[in-house]
């Protein structure tokens, strides 16, 4: 059967039966389920890739239709990923397709590249195109990039046995483009482009031809003209796991709360440190073994007095200055701060209750 | 002469795929001034490309006859 279906390939001295082999062990996943997904996803499948993640917490619309060419039209309103999922099943039941309905996010993308060997960029914007790189970077995977501009687009392997990164390419995270749905593109021009990533996908996976890596291909789909442009690596532009979880994770977890309640038996160990972000003299007065007083405005100032990776609980008044502390230490590489939610006067209340803690 | 190539949106604004620019001792430095005076590129951020190879913005170089200069913006859609 296998051999049968694949058999047009196989007889390729550049695939044969180990290519076939190469293709089935191979981990392939693709972020994004939109107009690049639609060519990359079939012909990866067809080609006997053996698993596929695609990751996507869209769902169709009308407007997608005309370059998403996989999806139906009795589709619109479902979810991308697990329509996806459906087709790719119908053209080759034996590939193994995981749907991950879920928007990739500096907290699951180090969990899932880890899982899959090539990482395909599928996506319309540039922050996301950010956050892939520098997760490939951490978890050393190979990225296989692809956008488009209107009636360009371009297609280039980053990471790949060490090779330059998006960011030795395009330093400046700040810049914008238009994506498709803003500035306009026919289904052709992105069409065009996924089939040009896929095709590096198999050239990988198979060890033939020569990767697009250091070099990114502009293709013009309105003269025809492809260029390619050589770039380097940088190496100061080398992110690692702190460097990610501090720039991704961090910020999106800016100022997490905790209830009073559930930090009470905290209260005089050395598990965490207490941090009073009120200033001296604010009533009532709270103070632990395990507690600090630095006022908000002086807490940048004597940072240096905290230590990073310490479980640290801020409260203030009320919960609010403390949740301004708190994205503040986050935004200082601090890994595990939370504020209290309803500060001094809750934390108060609740130690009244606590017989154990006779300090009023 | 130089070559100069413009991609995506920078060829947008420059209303052209691709111009001659007299040399005349011209740096890159002064060449990408010049365009930004020209056509205000300011507000685009994009990559710099000497005879097909990338190079750092900042970077001193001399402008030969034939030279290929390309901007290469980033592109987003998808």
């Amino acid at each position: 059967m296998a051999a049968s279906r694949y058999n047009r390939q196989v007889i390729l001295p550049e695939v044969g039966e180990i290519g076939q082999q190469k293709l089935l062990k191979a981990k392939v996943l693709i972020i994004g389920a939109g107009g690049l997904a639609s060519a990359i996803l079939p012909y990866l499948v067809a080609a006997g890739v053996g698993e596929i993640g695609i990751v996507d917490d869209d769902v169709i619309e009308l407007s997608n239709l005309h370059r998403q060419v996989i999806y139906k039209n009795d589709a619109v309103g479902k979810s991308k990923v697990l329509e996806a999922k459906r087709i790719a099943t119908e053209l080759n039941p034996t590939v193994k397709i995981n749907a991950i309905p879920e928007r990739l996010s500096g907290e699951n993308a180090l969990d899932l590249f880890e899982h899959y060997d090539i990482i395909v960029d599928a996506t319309d914007n540039l922050s996301t195109k950010y956050l892939i790189n520098d997760a490939c970077c951490v978890v050393n995977k190979p990225l296989v990039y692809g956008s488009i501009y209107r009636f360009e687009g371009q297609v280039s392997v980053f990471n790949y046995k060490n090779g330059p990164t998006y960011r030795c390419l395009y330093p400046d995270e700040n810049s914008q483009s238009l994506n498709c749905n803003d500035a306009g593109v026919i289904g052709i021009s992105v069409g065009i482009i996924g089939m040009l990533q896929a095709n590096e996908v198999i050239k990988m996976i198979l060890g033939i031809g020569e990767v697009l890596s250091g070099k990114i291909l502009v293709y013009n789909l309105l003269n025809n003209e492809q260029q390619k442009y050589d770039f380097e690596k940088k190496e100061n532009v080398v992110i690692d796991k702190l460097a990610f979880e501090a720039k991704y994770k961090v910020i999106e977890n800016q100022a997490e709360e905790i209830t009073a309640k559930a930090i009470l038996d905290k209260i005089d160990t050395d598990e965490v440190l207490f941090l009073d972000v009120r200033n001296s003299g604010e009533l009532p007065e709270i103070s632990f073994k395990n507690s600090i007083q630095i006022p908000l405005l002086n807490l940048e100032k004597e940072i240096e007095k905290l230590n990073k990776n310490q479980i640290i609980y801020v409260f203030c008044q009320s919960g609010i200055r403390s949740k301004t502390a708190t994205e503040l230490l986050n935004k200082n590489q601090f890994k595990n701060v939370k504020s209290i939610i309803g500060g001094a006067l809750v934390l108060e209340q609740l130690l009244r209750k606590d017989t154990k803690v006779l300090r009023f | 002469m130089i070559e100069v190539k413009y991609f995506g949106a920078v060829a947008e604004k420059t209303n052209c795929p691709t111009e001659k620019v007299p040399l005349g001792n011209l740096s890159l430095e002064q060449l990408l001034n010049d365009l930004d005076k020209k056509y205000q590129l300011n507000t685009l951020s994009f990559s710099i490309a000497i005879n097909q190879k990338i190079v750092p913005k900042t970077t001193v170089y001399e402008l030969k006859s034939n030279d290929i200069i390309a901007l290469l913006p980033p592109f987003a859609g998808g």
